[in-house]
């Protein structure tokens, strides 16, 4: 099995690494803008005609509700997201394309267990980039001298992978649906994508009006980001259970889909 | 007692319409060469194929070892004990040589490494190059090491020396009859008639998804006949509907027929219409692979 793993990481490092700089790049950017950016949102509240959001008083007094909001419920998520499903991009039926199936599947290894390795080792990569944003953030936080809310963000980045992984399973079960090469990724990602993240803007904009739909039961960003102060009860259990479900749903027809091809 | 190794019975591959495989049967005994020809296209992959799990079969059974190739408990069974070369021979190109060998003998307890040293050394393999950067002779060659030193009690080879030049043909054909002459079954799929004549002690010939014939060696030189008659008057093919003659040529007064079996009845046959000449000539085995794939349109 460990070879397995090992075929998968060489498979994969040059999308780990290239995420590991995209996160860098973005706890960089929000990290380095933090003083200019309370400096601005403070100077607009003063201005009786400047531009004033509800968020922006949070936002310059609590340094958790920053790294959250910009991080968690916004733009790390949208990374991390976009790198957790191109890590489950790959395995036999990829290789169906390039040509190496035949030779992979000569070895006394099942199916499931080709599939198994590659999920396991997108997942692991998947929590490796979200804890490397913590580790990130926290060092980044004391360069610019601001108390850095450990536990918060260890537990943000738990519930961004626990949620998130519906995403690695639904990429997984779309390239198994779509063989091929790129474009089947770029189709994943345009199905996942678009929908994800014009479903995070709308039910945004919905919550700051204070209002609900029925929509929110699909807002999987929102699940990933959790509420600010994440704590036992205000964990979204039942957000993490349909995830779950649909995880192990798309993982299953996944497998049961592989299992049926010929190569 | 002869120990199968390879059973088909009745098996049979269907692609939508296009039926590959119509309902084989054939068996393969340990420690036999058996050659597996035919035409591109003639069925020889898919059946490779269904026998080792990469395709299920549409119907019919087969089994390696006595484990049936239709459960997946059972083909990784036999994917243990056999060594497998596929006809592309494409492996992980980002991986080097070495990389891929210490990949593929942690799967293999049998894993011979005297054997894969000799290999590296005879194939002039460069360890530490990517397999992207080798040409196509030289996968091929590492595609075969990986085959080889499995250490495994049977060897599907599917086009062994495609791509390969004339002198590394022959190296790789000795090493297969050596590996046979260990105790190994070797089954191989090739449309080089030569190499097939040079190392095989059994031929399986498929064409169309049909096994067209299926004998050792041994019975394919002693049998398989070409018979040219001269007869007085022309002759018509109604003359000649005889068992054992598996394709015949009218020229007016000359026939030829290619027979498979039944030889001294037909030549007295032959006689009795009152030929006036009657040579009988060995077939070899292109000549009768030719036959065979013209004789099923």
């Amino acid at each position: 099995m460990m070879m397995l793993f090992y075929k998968a990481w060489v498979e994969t490092r040059a999308r780990f690494l290239l995420g590991l700089c995209a996160v860098a790049l973005v706890c960089t950017f929000y990290l380095q803008q933090h003083a200019w950016l309370v400096q601005m949102w403070t100077g607009e509240l003063r201005n009786p005609h400047g531009f004033h959001a509800p968020w922006m008083y949070t936002a310059i007094h609590e340094y958790g509700w920053y790294l959250w909001h910009f991080l968690y419920e916004n733009y790390l998520q949208q990374v991390w997201s976009l790198f957790a499903v191109m890590f489950a991009f790959g395995g036999l039926i990829r290789e169906k394309t390039i040509g190496s199936a035949h030779f992979s599947l000569g070895l006394p290894v099942s199916r499931r267990r080709w599939l198994v390795s590659r999920l396991s080792v997108a997942v692991l990569e998947s929590v490796a980039l979200s804890l490397f944003a913590v580790v990130y953030v926290a060092v980044g936080s004391r360069v610019i001298h601001q108390p850095f809310p450990s536990g918060e963000m260890i537990m943000h980045a738990l519930l961004m992978v626990a949620a998130g992984i519906v995403l690695i399973a639904f990429g997984n079960f779309c390239y198994s649906l779509f063989p091929g090469s790129y474009l089947s990724l770029l189709i994943t990602l345009v199905l996942l994508g678009v929908p994800y993240l014009l479903l995070q803007l709308y039910m945004q904009n919905m919550r700051d009006a204070g209002r609900s739909t029925w929509l929110g039961a699909f807002d999987i960003a929102h699940a990933m980001a959790g509420p600010w102060q994440l704590t036992w009860t205000t964990t979204p259990w039942l957000a993490l259970c349909g995830a779950s479900g649909l995880a192990i749903l798309f993982f299953a027809v996944a497998a049961v889909h592989g299992d049926r091809l010929d190569y | 007692m002869v120990t199968t190794i390879i059973e088909a019975i009745e098996l049979r591959k269907s692609y939508g319409t296009h039926e590959a495989v119509k309902g084989i049967d054939f068996w393969v005994a340990e420690g036999s060469i058996c050659a597996f020809l035919g035409q591109n296209g003639a069925g020889k992959s898919s059946t490779i194929k269904m026998l080792l799990g990469m395709t299920h079969p549409s119907g019919g059974s087969g089994a390696i070892f006595g484990h049936r190739i239709d459960r997946e408990s059972d083909s990784l069974l036999i994917r243990q004990k056999t060594a497998f070369v596929a006809e592309d021979k494409r492996l992980y190109d980002y991986m080097t040589v070495e990389e891929i060998i210490h990949f593929t003998r942690s799967f293999f307890p049998t894993w011979d490494s005297a054997f894969e040293r000799e290999l590296l050394q005879r194939f002039d393999l460069p360890r530490k190059r990517k397999i992207r950067q080798l040409s196509k002779g030289m996968r091929t060659k590492l595609a075969l090491l990986l085959g080889f030193a499995r250490g495994s009690h049977l060897l599907i080879l599917d086009e062994p020396t495609e791509g390969l030049d004339p002198v590394a043909i022959e190296d790789v054909l000795q090493i297969v009859v050596s590996l046979a002459a260990q105790g190994r079954t070797i089954f191989f799929s090739s449309h080089q008639i030569a190499e097939v004549e040079q190392i095989a002690d059994r031929v399986l010939m498929i064409n169309r998804g049909e096994i067209v014939l299926d004998a050792s060696m041994d019975e394919v030189k002693q049998e398989y006949r070409h018979i040219q008659a001269v007869f007085p008057e022309p002759v018509e093919a109604r003359d000649f509907q005889l068992p054992g003659i598996e394709s015949l040529q009218l020229n007016g007064r000359v026939a030829s027929l290619a027979v498979s079996h039944n030889l001294a009845s037909i030549t007295e046959h032959v006689r009795v219409m009152r030929a006036n000449s009657i040579d009988v000539l060995p077939l070899s085995l292109k000549e009768i692979f030719l036959e065979k794939v013209k004789a099923r349109p």
